[in-house]
């Protein structure tokens, strides 16, 4: 049976392969990158201990976003609280950042934007585009409240440009690779479904080849006889033969396992010869029955065969359950005893002559 | 000579009604009497005095099944042998249970309709082969519990051996094969819900000494029975 779990988690693999990348980088960048800024423009923070809180604060942010990523795709409760408190965080670094070195002292800006891209990279691309924009409007808005320095102005344009440059290209990027897994999964799909019906169309094959063979030893040799003339139609042991060999033919063709109350229909099946003979046949099932096995089946559909050649005009097949299995009997007008299969595959046989009517039972134990 | 049991026939079909009235006809004994035939129930449930001894009653009148209508029937004095084209277990059991002396399908109305109705009418079992499927593929909680020798008579007799054959598989006589297949129908009546025919039938089988009143089990109360198992076809669902 083909389930969608193996190539579902194939794509999954994959994304969760970009997640980490992704978290990768933002952890990259906030140690090396922020906190390299950060130590090395110690000295001209007006308070060291606030921006250094501040760089806590959001590498606590990208732990919980790390948390949300991980576990799945995140909620936009989650996703949003992270992303608020990076930039909280940020435009408060920035507002305590000195006025004019922007460019040279503010290490909170990149963070947070990878932060954003960390938490909203598999949401709606616009609520990314919002985020970002939220970003730039809060860090223009603290360099107009310092004056709109030129250099700053300068450097924030600067910044804008490449930053957020690189966070768009790199949300696109793992969407675009996300669709690509979702297209490669979807193919390798396609190609294990192909590859179960190949299997499935070899196992109705070698079925099918070895009801031939069963054919070649009982059925071929009847035709051939009949073809040279050495069996004679006229003959009724060859009648009876030639209505062995139909039912048998029918049974064959009803044999599979896939149609659920299989003996019932092999029976069907057998009956159906005998009915078109003028037989009346009634075949009545009581209880649920359990699944008797394919070599037992075939023991007891014989056994139907052998009783409905021989029944004359009317005959009663019952499938009932019993302690350990099934009894399936047979009471048809036969006239005389029936040579019946012998006893195999967990079947016992049991047969009855009374008058003209003879009663058989094929009883399969499950033990 | 006794007089003739009286029958009325509940069918919608006419071409039925007439194939029964044919063999009530065809009884060697004349010992059953067509009194009336109706296409519904109205005119029993109207008359003040029940009209017939027996009712042969098809459980799908225009449609609809009526087996819920029994308990009243057999509460007017009515013995009801059910006559149906349906053979599902769930439905024999629950015709049954709601009082019907006897279910008869319509394949086996030729052979066994008269009968049925002479032994509803002295309250006697007469268990059919589509009953005795239905009693064997019984798996409601609250059955009776039958005897391994009950079970094989049931089973011989569903898979449809004569009594006389099924006496001679199990090396008893045709008597005994009666007697076990009648106290497993006895066992039956004793359980589920309350009908006076029921009654009427467990009292004639200890009469008969079918059974003795120690094997008859206490009435289990079916409804709590479903309650702990709920399963389809069976009544007060």
């Amino acid at each position: 049976m083909t389930t969608p779990q193996p190539t579902a988690l194939m794509s999954g693999r994959y994304q969760r392969a970009f997640t980490l990348a992704v978290l990768f980088l933002v952890v990259v960048w906030h140690l090396g990158g922020a906190g390299g800024q950060l130590l090395h423009s110690r000295p001209d923070y007006g308070s060291f201990a606030f921006q250094a809180i501040m760089w806590l604060v959001m590498a606590l942010a990208i732990t919980a976003g790390a948390l949300l990523v991980l576990r799945g795709a995140p909620g936009w409760r989650g996703a949003w609280a992270v992303a608020v408190v990076a930039l909280a965080a940020s435009t408060a670094s920035a507002a305590a950042s000195p006025a004019g070195q922007m460019l040279a002292v503010n290490w909170s800006w990149g963070s947070a934007g990878w932060i954003g891209v960390l938490v909203l990279l598999r949401r709606r691309f616009s609520e990314l585009a919002w985020f970002l924009a939220a970003e730039a409007l809060a860090t223009l808005g603290v360099q107009a409240w310092d004056g709109l320095n030129r250099t700053d102005l300068a450097g924030f344009l600067g910044v804008l440009a490449w930053s957020t440059g690189a966070q768009v290209a790199v949300a696109a990027g793992v969407r675009a690779l996300d669709l690509a897994a979702g297209h490669a999964s979807e193919a390798a799909r396609s190609e294990a479904g192909a590859r179960e019906r190949v299997a499935t169309a070899e196992l109705i094959r070698a079925a099918r080849h070895a009801r031939w063979l069963v054919l070649q030893e009982s059925a071929a040799p009847l035709v051939a006889e009949l073809a040279a003339g050495t069996a004679d139609p006229g003959d009724p042991r060859v009648r009876v033969r030639c209505a062995v060999q139909a039912a048998q033919l029918r049974r064959l063709l009803a044999e599979s396992d896939e149609v659920p109350g299989s003996l019932v229909h092999e029976l069907h099946a057998s009956a159906d010869v005998a009915e078109r003979r003028g037989v009346a046949v009634e075949i009545e099932t009581a209880g649920p029955l359990p699944p008797v096995p394919s070599q037992a089946r075939r023991v007891i559909t014989d056994a139907a065969i052998a009783v409905l050649t021989a029944a004359r005009s009317q005959a009663r097949i019952t499938l009932a359950v019993v302690a350990a299995g099934i009894a399936v009997s047979f009471v048809a007008d036969t006239g005389a005893v029936v040579a019946l299969p012998a006893a195999d595959a967990g079947v016992a046989m049991e047969q009855q002559q009374d008058g003209h009517i003879l009663w058989a039972e094929a009883r399969w134990n499950s033990r | 000579m006794e007089q003739p049991v009286t029958v009325a026939i509940i069918e919608d079909h006419p071409v039925v009604t007439e194939g029964v009235a044919s063999w009530i006809a065809a009884d060697p004994g004349q010992r059953v009497r067509l009194v009336q035939a109706a296409r519904d129930l109205s005119g029993l449930h109207t008359a003040s005095q029940p009209a017939a001894d027996v009712v042969i009653l098809d459980l799908e009148l225009s449609g609809e099944l009526v087996t819920t209508q029994i308990p009243e029937l057999v509460a007017a004095g009515y013995r009801v042998v059910a006559f149906s084209g349906h053979s599902d277990p769930a439905i024999v059991m629950e015709t049954l249970d709601n009082g019907a002396h006897a279910y008869v399908s319509k394949e086996e109305g030729r052979d066994h309709l008269v009968e049925a109705v002479l032994a509803a009418a002295t309250d006697r079992p007469y268990v059919t082969r589509s009953q005795a499927k239905a009693m064997l593929a019984d798996q409601r909680p609250a059955r009776p519990a039958l005897s391994q020798q009950e079970l094989q008579a049931l089973l011989l007799w569903f898979q449809g051996m004569s009594k006389a054959s099924v006496a001679r598989r199990m090396s008893i006589s045709e008597n005994t094969v009666r007697q076990y297949i009648s106290r497993a129908r006895a066992k039956y009546a004793a359980t589920g819900r309350t009908a006076p025919s029921k009654d009427a039938l467990l009292a004639r089988a200890i009469e008969d000494g079918v059974i003795k009143p120690g094997e008859i089990m206490p009435y289990t109360s079916f409804a709590r029975a479903v309650a702990d198992h709920p399963s389809p076809g069976v009544p007060g669902q």
